[in-house]
């Protein structure tokens, strides 16, 4: 790493501010589109989640999931603190997983939500319909646990795309490039 | 010049003069119409007129638009501004015509069952995203006297429950939903009872399900199905919905009843919570 004038490591403190405010704008308003109207809805949070991890350390990521798993509570009315643990732990696994083995790929960002994704979607229906025993209750499963699953992996498109475009302009650079090495000797 | 006067030139000059004054009288006693060699004329020439018009209007209003330009953008700023007042001005006569409508429907319902108490009407804030059942959140909660387990209503019939209060918000389970339970009873019926409980199947639908009832049931298509009155949960006598098929259950032992609730839960956007009625607090105490 170059080491840093104090003119670069201000810059650097005000990019990262604004790049989580970002995150935090993004993760509003994907609770609002939740919880608006009767359709079914891709749940968009985790994505967010999902992508986020990517590229932060695990703390960072793992209380930025703690908060899109609050909010899927909320909008989903799922006992508080569920959603939230569930996406708090996969978001230090793929942490780790994308920092030690994995390249931040599209299609890696892609499988890790998929496979997300569907877990919850699928402890969900376990603990909330399938536990209970209810009538045709893999209707449920069919008809709503794995559209939701399909919208979601489908919506990372887009929350990939979003996020690497903030992360485009604000993500600090953690390497140097052949140039700057070249210029640094 | 008196040659000029005497020449023939003069008195042909003179002659065409004459003529014209002539047609001009003549024109005069036409009463408004155009002479006919005009009127050919004006045949003629109109497409040329009208595109040189065409483009000339449209040379003035580009140079109009370049030298009003600042006058143009302000008015247009006003307007854009009034249309903003206006249209909020629209929202909230809408809003209040919505309330309107709701407290009106609110004072039906206390003319007709005056052990009510009811809360002041509740906004449907959100659907619970990707439920079957489709629970809801209003916009009320205990700060407005709600607690768990208040019977949810609008003037046409039973929405539900209330299952998770906070302060201000409130979560409402809905009669599709199979895990409530509502003693029901055929209002032209009395002697066919039966259990409101919704299923996955009908709630596709959005219908709910009468279960338990007697296998020598006296139910028709479009009977109406209200509450019993039993559990103290729920007030006697409320509209739940219409019998829209019935058939024996899986066990062949009872019948059961596909209902199509008296309104469309999917699409509510005030309702209004029973806080206390008749019967309540006698059958918590005999519950106790």
């Amino acid at each position: 790493m170059r080491i840093k004038t104090t003119k670069e490591k201000r810059i650097l403190i005000i990019k990262t501010a604004v790049r989580w405010l970002l995150y935090y704008v993004l993760i509003f308003f994907s609770f609002v589109f939740m919880t608006s109207g009767t359709l079914l809805k891709p749940v968009l949070l985790i994505p967010i989640a999902v992508c986020i991890s990517v590229n932060n350390n695990q703390i960072g990521s793992a209380v930025t999931s703690a908060v899109c798993g609050f909010l899927i509570d909320i909008s989903c009315d799922k006992l508080i603190g569920y959603n939230a643990v569930i996406l708090t732990v996969f978001s230090i696994i793929i942490s780790l997983l994308f920092e030690l083995y994995l390249r931040y790929k599209f299609i890696n960002v892609l499988i890790a939500t998929a496979v997300v994704s569907f877990i919850q979607g699928w402890l969900d229906y376990k603990f909330y319909y399938e536990i209970w025993n209810y009538d045709n209750v893999e209707l449920i499963f069919s008809e709503i646990t794995i559209p939701v699953w399909i919208y979601t992996v489908i919506s990372t498109v887009f929350i990939f795309l979003i996020i690497k475009l903030i992360n485009h302009f604000l993500m600090p650079k953690e390497h140097l490039s052949l140039e700057e090495v070249i210029k640094t000797n | 010049m008196r040659d000029f006067f005497k020449s023939t030139r003069f008195k042909i000059l003179l002659a065409f003069l004459a003529f014209l004054i002539g047609i001009m009288i003549y024109g005069v006693t036409k009463g408004g119409y155009s002479l006919s060699g005009t009127s050919f004329v004006n045949t003629i020439t109109k497409p040329f007129r009208s595109a040189a018009n065409s483009i000339s209007m449209k040379i003035e209003h580009s140079i109009d638009k370049i030298s009003n330009a600042t006058e143009y953008y302000n008015e247009n700023q006003r307007l854009k501004q009034q249309i903003g007042e206006l249209n909020k001005q629209l929202t909230d006569y809408e809003a209040l015509q919505d309330e309107v409508e709701e407290l009106r429907k609110l004072v039906t319902i206390k003319e007709e069952h005056e052990d009510y108490v009811l809360s002041v009407p509740c906004e449907v804030l959100s659907y619970v995203a990707n439920d079957p059942f489709k629970s809801f959140t209003i916009n009320k909660g205990s700060a407005d006297e709600i607690e768990p387990n208040c019977p949810v209503i609008t003037s046409e019939g039973l929405v539900g429950i209330t299952v998770e209060v906070s302060e201000h918000v409130s979560t409402v389970r809905t009669i599709l939903s199979p895990d409530l339970s509502i003693a029901s009873v055929c209002s032209s019926s009395a002697a066919d009872t039966g259990i409101i409980e919704g299923t996955i199947l009908d709630a596709a639908n959005g219908n709910t399900r009468l279960i338990h009832v007697d296998i020598d049931n006296q139910l028709e298509e479009g009977d109406l199905i209200v509450t019993n009155g039993n559990s103290g949960l729920f007030p006697k006598g409320y509209a739940i919905g219409t019998v829209k098929s019935v058939s024996l259950d899986s066990s062949g032992l009872s019948a059961c009843a596909e209902i199509e609730p008296c309104i469309d839960i999917t699409r509510l956007t005030y309702v209004s919570v029973i806080t206390d009625f008749d019967g309540k607090k006698e059958a918590e105490t005999d519950e106790d």
